[in-house]
């Protein structure tokens, strides 16, 4: 057992284990309450993971803040966190989707109790596999992740809500059921009966085949998640189907889940199976950009227009990853961290306006910027962020990815240049559509995004313009860790 | 130590037997009384049971045999009878004057099954089933009721004495080809004929008879109608004591073969994947709770058997932490069938509709076992699976482990099903809420802890069941 100093890491999950724990406890009809409670758990979530994010000693590098305990002595399994250039970003996006996303569900007046609960219990997931570094605990947090969305989605959703959420968990599961075989596959042929990632990971534990194998196993169960066209169809409509603060999560940091373990997992413990099927990864990525930019060009529902330009954007990180460069992966992990704030901002914002219309789609609404000029701003400067525009934290990352792309992929990187274009081209059609033009005087009695309400979205506009102007802050962190990983490859 | 002494848990169970048989040739029916009597004598076999874990020896002529293996299942026989008789606060599926003898059977059931768990000879393993099966039989058409149940019965005998004629018939081949009905000393001659036709064919209708009993394809007929028809706490005994029995048996034939027949293998897969993937097909059509349960049921036996085809010692060690893993999930599960259709009906799952507001505590308590039973983490069903696929990884089978997980999320539609109506539909008619009284409460609690407590920390119940698979070695 070794602690560096205070658990930090185990302190994210207890709290929010906590924090479910304790609205399990609270009688249902205290609403407020319950919101109050949640939102001081997550915000201890948010505050920790900020103070990791910063407390990481960059010029030591490695993995920090360790916490290891033996749990299952026969099978070698540990419970053992630890901190790295990798997940520091991802925790944090992930205090900070939980912290705005709870704020922006200030109104839910529906079973509030069980919605609290079920949220909590999809983040302990989410951080459990985003800090653990054993094969068995990534799983196990991995599925705990998964099955609160089913009630998430189908009590408190829109639009073929039922359907959505059935698609959503039977798709998502049906990954871990690759990733399940994958994993063990490796426990067995490694012969050193152990789960720990840092202990398989040593060059020489498995010979190529076996990395091939298992790496695909892996590639396609993690990446059904990550919205690896073609797996990506439960996706839009997953997003579309989800409450406000649900989509949020879900697309801002449930699909990164997907793509970190692509590179925990099968990256880091199959190397050479990495190298073997990058081909096949820039392929598949290159589709997901173009077809994600296209199929959201014909879309009129808002919600379906950012669940489209989603599966695009995954696809920029799935090329990233498929580079097998030092800025590739930069470049993959930044826009994970990017893509989560925007699409979290964008869900936000709509979720406003949703309340208020009814309606999200596109036609419906227009003008919109001059009833709610606030509620547009932000949706607008997410869109603006999506579409890679300097100084907002999004340019870097795709600039990164698509730099390095090209160089290794050139067909495949100038289509995906392409397809940004167009991608570009669609979002600004739905601006203009969406919040200028016509005004729809059905809208006009309906008030701007009042100061309270307001917060979560500026807390994440502060942030995507924070990492705009000093990408350095986050690229300082994920190289600490992507130099070394690379040049020790085989 | 006496030698009597390593009989203690049987020897308890037959007296509580008797004490019920007197309190069946009173007059008057008491339900309370009997129930009462139930639970005490129930609680101490619990006691009894787990108090003779250390016991080893061997009885009865070298034919029976006491070791951890035997007495780890005789505590969850035990444990299983006992939870099984706290569902029977509201025993009103049997009529009143049945229910000692309700009692009374139970009670040999289960010492049939502690003898079985324990039996190493061949004629002793026989008479030791046929005890437990004829139990059954009489325990199925109990039920007060419309003619399903005396269908159930019929069906039920029918089908249990056809595997009993094949098993007897396999018997007769192994006793031909081994010259002995010693279970020790057929391991010895048996690995080394076990290519021969007559040795593998005598193996495999043996274990026919077990087959029955765990409700593996082709001998699942009955489970669906039996389900249905019997009085809903005797489906809970039979989903749960009778299953962890079938799979103790199956393991200490299958250790028979000394692991090195790889015909037995290729059928045992076969028979796995075929259980999984009709049990969980058909049960995506099901419309009655206990239907669902028994085609799930179905499924669960072809997970099962990848952990005792496996071989080794994880696979036994994992075919028994599932076997525990399968009573608790299941006997949640019967809870709330018990609870809800407490006028001891058939539930529908449709009737489940609105549970999340008649009483959150039996919604939940659904959810978990379900979720457990459809392999999701962090329960114990979970961890149950996970160790059944490490051990058929161990030996290499890839195809198979990632077959049964395709099926695992086949299943989870259905399961899913139970959990939305549960907590998304809407009786069409409000509902009262459920009366829930406290020792339920606490029932449900207990068993919701231990599915979830067991799931994250095996450490404690794996090295149990590692210490008794060795023994089977």
């Amino acid at each position: 057992m070794e602690f560096a100093n205070f658990p930090f890491l185990s302190a994210i999950l207890l709290s929010c284990v906590v924090g479910l724990l304790v609205i399990l406890f609270i009688p249902e009809d205290r609403k407020m309450l319950i919101k109050w409670v949640s939102l001081i758990f997550s915000g201890i979530t948010m505050v920790l993971s900020i103070y990791l994010f910063f407390a990481y000693d960059k010029s030591q590098g490695g993995l920090q803040f360790v916490e290891k305990v033996l749990w299952v002595e026969s099978m070698g399994i540990y419970y053992f966190n630890a901190a790295d250039g990798f997940n520091l970003p991802m925790l944090l996006l992930t205090g900070i989707v939980l912290f705005t996303g709870t704020l922006t569900m200030w109104e839910l007046e529906n079973r509030v109790k069980e919605f609290f609960a079920l949220t909590f219990l999809l983040v302990a997931g989410v951080f459990g596999v985003f800090m653990s570094m054993d094969l068995f605990f990534i799983f196990v947090w991995y599925d705990v992740s998964l099955f609160p969305m089913y009630p998430l989605i189908a009590i408190w959703g829109s639009t073929r809500k039922e359907y959505g959420a059935m698609k959503l968990t039977l798709y998502l599961l049906a990954g871990s059921a690759l990733i399940l075989p994958g994993i063990i596959y490796l426990f067995v042929n490694s012969g050193l009966n152990t789960f720990d990632v840092v202990a398989l990971m040593q060059p020489g534990t498995f010979t190529p085949f076996q990395q091939k194998f298992a790496f695909i196993l892996l590639y396609l169960g993690f990446g059904i998640l990550a919205g690896v066209w073609p797996f990506h169809t439960w996706s839009p409509v997953g997003h579309v189907a989800a409450p406000t603060s649900v989509s949020m999560i879900h697309a801002g940091v449930l699909m990164k889940l997907g793509a970190f373990g692509v590179l925990r997992v099968a990256i880091f413990l199959c190397p050479e199976g990495w190298q073997y099927w990058a081909q096949l990864m820039a392929v598949l990525a290159t589709c997901g950009i173009v077809y994600g930019a296209f199929v959201g060009l014909a879309q009129t529902d808002l919600k379906y227009v950012i669940g489209y330009s989603s599966v695009s954007h995954m696809g920029i990180v799935g090329l990233g990853l498929a580079t097998v460069t030092v800025d590739g992966l930069n470049g993959a992990v930044f826009q994970m961290f990017a893509h989560g704030v925007m699409t979290a901002l964008l869900f936000s914002s709509v979720g406003y306006i949703y309340d208020r219309t009814h309606t999200k789609m596109i036609p419906e609404l227009g003008g919109l910027s001059r009833t709610m000029p606030i509620a547009s701003g932000y949706f607008i400067l997410a869109a603006l962020a999506g579409i890679g525009v300097p100084c907002l934290a999004s340019f870097w990352a795709e600039l990164l990815v698509f730099i390095s792309a090209f160089k290794t992929y050139p067909i495949r990187g100038a289509l995906a240049i392409f397809a940004l274009v167009v991608g570009a081209l669609f979002m600004l059609r739905v601006v203009q559509r969406t919040f200028y033009g016509e005004k729809n005087e059905k809208f006009a009695h309906i008030p701007d995004v009042p100061f309270g309400l307001g917060i979560p979205r500026m807390i994440l506009v502060a942030v995507i313009v924070l990492f705009g102007l000093f990408p350095s802050v986050m690229l300082d962190v994920i190289q600490v860790a992507s130099i070394p990983f690379i040049s020790g490859l085989p | 130590m006496k030698l009597w002494m390593l009989f203690i848990p049987e020897l308890y169970f037959l007296l509580t037997a008797a004490a019920f048989f007197g309190l069946a040739m009173l007059a008057r029916p008491n339900p309370r009384r009997d129930y009462f009597a139930a639970l005490f004598l129930g609680g101490v076999g619990v006691v009894v049971a787990l108090a003779c874990v250390k016991l080893e020896g061997t009885l009865f002529f070298e034919a029976y045999r006491v070791d951890l293996f035997s007495q780890v299942f005789k505590a969850m026989l035990s444990m299983g009878f006992f939870l099984v008789v706290c569902l029977c606060t509201e025993l009103n599926g049997i009529e009143e004057r049945h229910h000692p003898e309700f009692y009374l059977f139970l009670t040999t059931c289960t010492l049939a099954m502690m003898m079985l768990v324990s039996s190493v000879e061949l004629l002793t393993i026989y008479v030791a089933l046929e005890l437990s099966s004829y139990s059954l039989y009489i325990l199925v058409p109990l039920r007060r009721g419309h003619g399903i149940d005396v269908e159930a019965g019929i069906k039920y005998l029918m089908v249990g004495a056809s595997a009993s004629a094949v098993m007897l018939f396999g018997l007769s081949y192994i006793f031909g080809v081994t010259h002995t009905t010693y279970v020790v000393e057929i391991i010895q001659v048996l690995p080394s004929i076990i290519t021969t036709p007559a040795a593998i064919v005598g193996l495999l209708l043996t274990l026919c008879g077990f087959f029955f009993k765990l409700a593996v394809f082709p001998f699942h007929f009955w489970a669906p109608d039996v389900y249905q028809g019997a009085a809903n706490q005797v489906t809970a005994y039979i989903a749960t004591a009778s299953k962890v029995a079938a799979v103790a048996i199956i393991m200490r034939m299958v250790a028979l073969s000394g692991g090195t027949s790889a015909y037995l293998v290729d059928v045992l897969v076969t028979l796995s994947i075929a259980s999984m993937t009709l049990g969980n097909l058909v049960a995506i059509v099901q419309k009655d709770m206990k239907r669902l349960l028994a085609y799930s049921s179905i499924s669960h036996a072809g997970y099962v058997l990848i952990g005792i085809l496996s071989m080794n010692t994880t696979g036994y060690a994992s075919a028994i932490f599932y076997a525990l893993a399968y009573l608790v999930m299941n006997l949640c599960c019967f809870l709330v069938v018990v609870k809800v259709a407490h006028d001891g009906s058939d539930l529908k799952i449709a009737q489940l509709a609105g549970l999340h507001r008649r009483s959150p505590l039996l919604a939940m308590t659904l959810m978990l076992a379900v979720f457990g039973l459809a392999g999701i983490p962090p329960t114990i069903g979970f961890t149950g699976k996970f160790l059944v696929f490490t051990a058929a990884m161990e030996q290499g089978y890839i195809a198979l482990v990632i077959i049964a997980m395709i099926n695992a999320t086949i299943s989870l539609y259905y399961y899913i099903l139970v959990v939305k109506a549960a907590y998304l539909l809407e009786p069409d008619e409000e509902l009262p809420r459920l009366a829930v009284s406290m020792p339920t409460k606490v029932l449900a609690g207990v068993l919701v802890t231990i599915m979830v407590v067991f799931g994250v920390f095996p450490h404690h119940l794996l090295e149990v069941a590692l210490a008794a698979a060795r023994v089977l070695m």
